[in-house]
């Protein structure tokens, strides 16, 4: 084998860049479309009407699954080195879904519809692996 | 820290298998291991690419073992290469193949001789940078079985 | 609009020496598509290719791969870094300029030659959003599968028995890497990969190349007896971030077909690159196919996956559907991206005299 790298280093506007300084602080922070669509992670344009989107607004770190996959054998480039599902999960506040790992532990759990809670990890830098996965909330 | 996030970093490595050799690649690397470097001559054109990509990229035609081409060097086995001063000379001579003697056994001050080429299989004139050469005439050399000439003999020549 | 013809086609056999390069798989393929026309290299006046460098960590790689169109005296050329379905679309764009007649299509990838064509392929996603989480064309894959079997009410084992029955389709085609009869239990009682996904319902990724003639007008009669008439041609594009639409539709699918006049008299064959299961039923829904047309006869993607040539090699199967078979209007499909994000529609006819 042989090893092709790349330090990337890459400049994250203001769009993007607020929500990384969000998750940073530990909130999550949406933007808001013309049309009234709140998008969680946020664009710098509403992709139905290409029109700029710039009104940042906060959301919850906490709500429900729309989809979800489990994976038996995770690859060395996904987010837990366990067995997990990935989630699209609709924040409270948001209108569109985030992706990332939900770890509920087995594949009946890995269900539309659950209520889960982002698992911040003990450092964060500004960076979406500022949220280690989600976890379901507690009852 | 109050400050906007600007940056983010995103080290990314993939990993690639080493790919296989091709199998005229292997042989070209065997020929190499032989002492042969060789080339593929292009059936349409002519011009000869070493080491050998399996094609001509300007007549787009493959090139396969059928035009396999050696670059000038024909030699398979050890040989030695002789300066000859012949009797009568002022001048060397430079030769290759010697027979009848043990490439170990060559030292200077050998008396060799001349094994012609079969009268009508003597070639034309060779001509070469160095000018004028004996070219195909003379086969090889061979030991007279004379005793060796000394050194000072031969101290006294011109190259 | 000018009129355009697909009046050859071929495909690099699966089969291939040890090591060999992607210029040496195009070069005889090459030959044999103009050969089949009685033309040669100096009747091309346009030249487009598809590949992707990532494919093997090279850098610029279709420059060498151009010396199998033969580059010498300079030729004219474009490349796209996609699959070759795209490459067709732009040899299509420029013949409509007029003074070019026969353009050059091929596209090539070594899709075997990373380590993990799933980790591989996650560099192509949002740099921000996607690819710091390593979410892998194969997960996302299982995530639309998830909505797609939520909005049919499909079930897993249907879509075992679309794997069966591509598989069946697949059983006279040289280029399929799997083939033949399987049953619908048996593979149902493998693993899955990403639920609901398993290995059968990912196309298996393989090397490959193929390569397309274009001729414009009266030539492309001259040189086929059955031309095959792009009637209509059209891609677009989803958002990419797969949580802001919903993925159980192709709405981009389904603009590209209606821009392509999949309607305008309907087709009877479609050759859809559907790489994973689901595919095929979000994409038959968004071009209206109803029973009446014959999806996949090849087999489809998920017999072989020659990554950056699987969308060509589609409207190439149409291609031969008009040329070899007779069908009067059939259409390829070709995707790129997450979960269907980008997709082209070629529709193709054959016309009687």
């Amino acid at each position: 084998m042989w090893k092709l790298e790349f330090p990337y280093r890459r400049s994250v506007g203001p769009v993007i860049g607020a929500f990384l300084t969000g998750l940073r602080d530990r909130r999550v922070i949406g933007v808001r479309t013309a049309g009234g669509r709140v998008m969680v992670p946020p664009f710098e344009y509403d992709p139905e009407t290409g029109e700029p989107a710039s009104e940042m607004v906060d959301v919850a770190s906490a709500g429900v699954v729309e989809r979800a996959a489990w994976v038996p054998e995770p690859l060395r480039t996904h987010p837990l080195d366990r067995p997990f599902a990935w989630a699209l999960v609709r924040l409270d506040g948001a209108d569109t879904a985030l992706l990332h790992a939900f770890d509920c532990g087995s594949a009946d759990r890995a269900t539309a519809g659950t209520r889960v809670r982002i698992r911040w990890r003990a450092e964060t830098v500004g960076h979406l692996s500022d949220i280690e996965c989600f976890e379901p909330e507690p009852a | 820290m109050t400050d906007p996030v600007q940056f983010m970093s995103h080290h990314t490595a993939v990993e690639y298998a080493v790919p296989e050799p091709s199998r005229l690649g292997v042989h070209f690397a065997e020929q190499l291991a032989r002492a042969r470097i060789i080339g593929h001559k292009c059936p349409q054109c002519g011009k000869v690419y070493v080491p050998p990509r399996g094609y001509c990229p300007l007549c787009v035609v493959e090139t396969t073992a059928a035009n396999e081409v050696d670059q000038g060097q024909k030699e398979t086995e050890d040989y030695v290469q002789a300066t000859l001063l012949l009797d009568g000379s002022d001048t060397t001579l430079m030769v290759t193949g010697l027979e009848g003697i043990a490439i170990a056994d060559v030292r200077t001050g050998l008396r060799v001789e001349a094994v012609w080429a079969p009268e009508g299989e003597r070639g034309s004139v060779s001509t070469g940078i160095r000018g004028v050469g004996l070219g195909d005439a003379v086969k090889s050399w061979r030991p007279t079985g004379e005793p060796d000439v000394s050194r000072d003999a031969l101290a006294e020549h011109i190259l | 609009m000018r009129d355009v013809a697909i009046v050859a086609f071929a495909q690099a056999p699966l089969e291939q020496e040890p090591g060999q390069t992607e210029t040496l798989m195009l070069l005889p393929t090459i030959t044999e598509a103009l050969t089949t026309v009685g033309l040669t290299r100096r009747d091309v006046g346009f030249t487009c290719s598809g590949s992707a460098d990532y494919l093997t960590g090279g850098t610029f790689t279709f420059v060498q791969m151009l010396e199998a169109a033969g580059a010498w005296p300079p030729i004219s050329e474009s490349h796209v870094e996609m699959d070759g379905a795209w490459a067709l679309y732009e040899a299509w764009v420029r013949l409509q300029h007029g003074d070019v007649d026969v353009a050059l299509v091929f596209a090539s990838g070594r899709a075997t030659a990373g380590a993990s064509l799933r980790e591989t392929l996650t560099f192509q996603l949002d740099p921000y959003y996607l690819a710091p989480i390593g979410a892998d064309y194969v997960s996302l894959a299982a995530l639309q599968a998830q909505a797609v079997l939520e909005h049919t009410g499909r079930t897993e084992k249907d879509l075992a028995q679309i794997v069966a029955q591509r598989r069946r389709d697949a059983a006279g085609n040289p280029h399929a890497a799997v083939s033949g009869d399987v049953g619908v239990d048996e593979l149902l009682r493998n693993d899955y990969v990403v639920a609901p996904l398993r290995t059968h319902d990912i196309g298996p990724a393989v090397d490959g190349a193929a390569a397309v003639v274009l001729v414009a007008g009266d030539r492309a009669r001259e040189v086929c007896d059955r031309p095959a008439w792009i009637a209509g041609i059209d891609h677009r594009a989803d958002p990419h971030y797969p949580g802001v639409r919903d993925l159980a539709q192709s709405r981009s699918t389904a603009v590209a077909g209606a821009r392509a006049g999949v309607a305008d008299g309907g087709v009877e064959v479609a050759e859809l690159t559907a790489v994973c299961s689901p595919e095929e039923i979000v994409l038959a829904e968004a071009l209206g196919l109803d029973d009446s047309v014959t999806i996949n006869p090849s087999g489809g993607a998920l017999v072989a996956n020659p990554v950056m040539v699987t969308g060509l090699v589609r409207i190439g199967e149409a291609f031969r559907q008009v040329h070899d078979h007779g069908r009067r209007r059939v259409l390829g499909h070709a995707s790129s991206g997450p979960c269907l994000q980008q997709n082209l529609v070629c529709v193709l006819e054959g016309r009687d005299a």
